[in-house]
């Protein structure tokens, strides 16, 4: 009897509990002027520009001297106009004079060179080691000077957030002060941060008062999108099949792509570190090219990404300085077996092939967790598998990945909206720095093609040499060139929207997720 | 009469317990040679399949079929626990022999029982699988270097007993030495004990690897381990894709419970003091 009783109190608690949560389900009134989001990314590093916050997206507190539009064009921000002297080394910058910090202080040219000095100094992510002299002019009008003419500078002076000189202290990067759209008000560590409009901000006025951004796990996440308890959340690909009442799936195109870095030069060499360099299956050109030609790239985005991503040929496919040429169609078999074949790999007993007593054999290293390069490891394993080419996925903490990846293949991620990065994965200059070039790749052409582009004085022209050092119909470091990656797929970004809210036109994702989808914060809105 | 006729049931009930017991350890391992890679491989065309006839168990978000996995994690979770276990045993075996030599051996031996007993298991487990790199051999040896202190007590008390008897005193005086005395004497004695704690070591073993595996300081992801099965459901969990922990997770506490059972049983045939039990 009392056992009953028990049972009875149980159910009947249990039902209080699904009917309390049924209530707050219900999706919230129209004019709210708040929305809770859960879009991940809570920066370790804090707020803090100069140390890298919002090189992937809007920094949010702050604002900057240019930005860009949902196409990729610079556009003036802070800066009402800047000029590029002759020889590419003068980038002068005039800014607008009406701007204030969330503290009421005026914005002027010493907060600007105090921002970029402190950046450089700072030796983060932020590489600003070009960058000679910055000297403000008047009050405001700023003047860089470089040591060797960049036509990526534009990028960095879109990227970094102004801080304020006079508040900025070493805890600056807990309580960003900036004159960016919104103020933080709150930050709990490892759960939420609550910010407010900024009042003072010189922009176009934002229609949300306040936001929440939750820090959730990714299930945690998806779990309260379907309680109704958020209004924005990034997703990954195996939830955005789902429904989620009151809420529609917002799928962005991204250039956060996922690709195999393959060892450029044949074994033998070490690092300054003693770390081994080099992989004498993969600097064969015939087995670069055989896989980039084998493998079916449509196939991983239906069957890994269900759907939710498209085929990748470059580091930058859709940005401005994409060589659309170096798109080619893959999945063809035997057309890579030929190839292999003509280059003397022969298949063995065991079906692998063998060139000089070498086996096409290599392990693929990814970063274990990561459940997307997981997948994508094992799925080109075995797609490699026909043309002869044994490739053994193993998972690795992000430490040992440092030690091996100069001599084994490893499924890397990047995508950034600075061409730069571009520089930095096939220069010579740059090979074995970090996980820049860690192929060891490079070509005299791609070089000379890059130091031009660098050296252009308009991003039109830049843009032209990008693509050459791609492909210029006779070399160039994209698949069809060199051949030192094969790019498997570009990810989209997927987000649960409030069915009610209009966030507008985003620009292609960068490789960070969650921060830059408040990129144009000031235009979302309820529908009318 | 009667009671005898209880007792031979007893007897044959637990022999009839160890053979099926037996038996299904077998499948399984015998079921993961059968499994090749046709079975895991991926299969796009039919991913997250729920339980049916051609899949039993459904298929993951890569189309592998989850039985074969299943099972290749069971028999891969069996060769741990093995491993694991024997290794255990023979430390135990010689540690407690140790404690026959003299006072201090006793001493440490004991001292160094209370040490592993005293901190947490899987704490203990994850410290030395993670200082010896992980992986399979982290793991092994992690499991076998945790999993030896209580069967030493028993082994020490066994023979604490046996030193007092006065065969072992006659042996003495007959000047035979301590190896001999050790060798003819104590290890007959315990062999039985070691059987039974090695076979209910296993399921300790076992479900300490899925532990930590789960937790991801064991066996790597891409091996077909049942704690890497149970980690990688969970992300699945929320919608909605049950099966991908249901079924590895009973195998594993049928597995478990098997053993449980065998370890009993097998105890209740070799000692005579079980045995009587009821």
């Amino acid at each position: 009897m009392r056992k009953l009783l028990i049972l009875i109190l149980i159910l009947t608690s249990i039902l209080a509990g699904c009917t309390s949560t049924k209530e707050e389900t219900q999706p919230a009134e129209h004019n709210r002027d708040n929305l809770v989001l859960a879009i991940g990314g809570e920066p370790e590093e804090g707020f803090d520009p100069t140390t890298g916050w919002g090189r992937y997206g809007s920094p949010l507190f702050q604002s900057t001297l240019l930005s860009y539009d949902d196409e990729l064009n610079i556009t003036l921000d802070l800066a009402t106009d800047y000029q590029v002297s002759e020889d590419g080394l003068i980038w002068t910058v005039s800014v607008r004079e009406d701007v204030l910090f969330s503290d009421e202080e005026p914005l002027d040219a010493e907060d600007i060179v105090f921002t970029f000095e402190t950046t450089k100094n700072s030796g983060s992510v932020v590489d600003l080691s070009k960058v000679k002299e910055i000297k403000a002019i008047d009050a405001h009008t700023v003047q860089f000077e470089l040591s060797e003419p960049d036509s990526t500078f534009v990028h960095i002076l879109a990227t970094t957030g102004i801080v304020p000189k006079h508040t900025y202290d070493e805890n600056y990067n807990q309580n960003p002060i900036g004159s960016g759209p919104y103020q933080l008000v709150q930050w709990d560590k490892g759960q939420q941060i609550i910010v407010e409009k900024n009042p003072h901000f010189y922009g176009q006025e934002p229609s949300f008062q306040q936001l929440t951004f939750l820090f959730l796990s990714e299930d945690a996440a998806f779990a309260a999108a379907k309680a109704g308890q958020v209004d924005i959340v990034s997703v990954p690909p195996a939830f955005a099949t789902e429904e989620v009442e009151g809420m529609r799936l917002v799928e962005l195109d991204s250039v956060d792509n996922r690709g195999v870095m393959f060892p450029f030069v044949p074994s033998g060499e070490e690092t300054g570190d003693g770390l081994p360099i080099g992989n004498d299956v993969t600097s064969d050109i015939a087995i670069r090219k055989g896989i980039n030609i084998g493998i079916d790239r449509e196939q991983l985005v239906e069957g890994i990404l269900d759907g939710f991503g498209r085929p990748a040929f470059s580091i930058a496919d859709s940005l401005p300085w994409w060589n659309e040429n170096t798109a080619f169609e893959d999945g063809k078999v035997e057309q890579a077996n030929e190839l292999l074949e003509q280059a003397g790999w022969q298949l063995n007993e065991k079906g692998i092939r063998e060139k000089n007593g070498i086996e096409a054999a290599f392990p693929l290293i990814y970063p274990s967790g990561d459940q997307i390069r997981q997948s994508l490891s094992m799925a080109f394993a075995e797609m490699v598998q026909p043309l002869g080419i044994e490739v053994t996925p193993e998972g690795k903490s992000w430490n040992e990945i440092e030690q091996l990846m100069y001599s084994t293949p490893v499924m890397m991620g990047w995508g950034s909206h600075n061409p730069i990065e571009l520089y930095n994965v096939y220069s010579s200059e740059t090979r074995g720095i970090g996980y820049y070039n860690s192929n060891y790749y490079s070509n005299e052409i791609v070089d000379e093609y890059m130091s031009q582009a660098l050296a252009a004085k308009s991003q039109e022209e830049a843009n032209s040499y990008w693509k050459k050092a791609q492909w210029d119909e006779s070399t160039g470091f994209s698949a069809r060139g060199d051949a030192p990656w094969a790019w498997l797929v570009n990810l989209k970004h997927l987000y649960f929207v409030n069915e009610n809210l209009e966030i507008g036109a985003q620009k292609v994702q960068p490789h960070g997720h969650g921060w830059p989808i408040t990129d144009f914060i000031q235009n979302w809105h309820w529908k009318e | 009469m009667i009671s005898n006729i209880r007792s031979l049931s007893l007897r044959q009930r637990a022999l009839l317990t160890i053979t099926l017991s037996v038996l299904f350890l077998l499948s399984i391992a015998i079921g993961s040679f059968l499994f090749g890679e046709d079975e895991l491989a991926i299969q796009m065309q039919n991913k997250n399949s729920s339980p049916s006839l051609s899949h039993w168990f459904g298929t993951d978000w890569l189309g592998r079929d989850m039985f074969a996995r299943t099972v290749d994690g069971l028999a891969l979770s069996l060769g741990v626990g093995l491993l694991a276990s024997s290794i255990s045993v023979v430390i135990a075996l010689i540690l407690s022999l140790l404690t026959m030599w003299s006072e201090w051996a006793d001493r440490i031996v004991t001292w160094f029982i209370d040490l592993f007993l005293s901190v947490p298991h899987l704490v203990l487990l994850i410290l030395i699988s993670f200082s010896l790199g992980g992986g399979f051999k982290g793991v092994v040896l992690g499991l076998a270097f945790t999993h030896w202190p209580s069967l030493t007590r028993i082994l020490r008390g066994e023979i604490l007993q046996m030193k007092t008897a006065e065969y072992v005193g006659i042996s003495k005086q007959l000047g035979k030495s301590k190896w001999w005395v050790a060798r003819y004497h104590f290890l007959p004695h315990l062999i039985p004990q070691l059987f039974v704690g090695f076979l209910l070591m296993f399921p300790h073993a076992i479900l300490h690897e899925a532990s930590i595996t789960f937790l991801g300081f064991g066996l790597p992801a891409e091996q077909p381990a049942i704690g890497v099965i149970l980690s990688e459901s969970m992300r699945y969990l929320s919608v909605g894709m049950w099966w991908l922990a249901f079924f590895p997770g009973l195998s594993l506490l049928l597995m478990v419970g098997i053993f449980d059972r065998l370890g009993h049983s097998l105890q209740k045939l070799l000692d005579p003091f079980q045995g009587q039990k009821r």
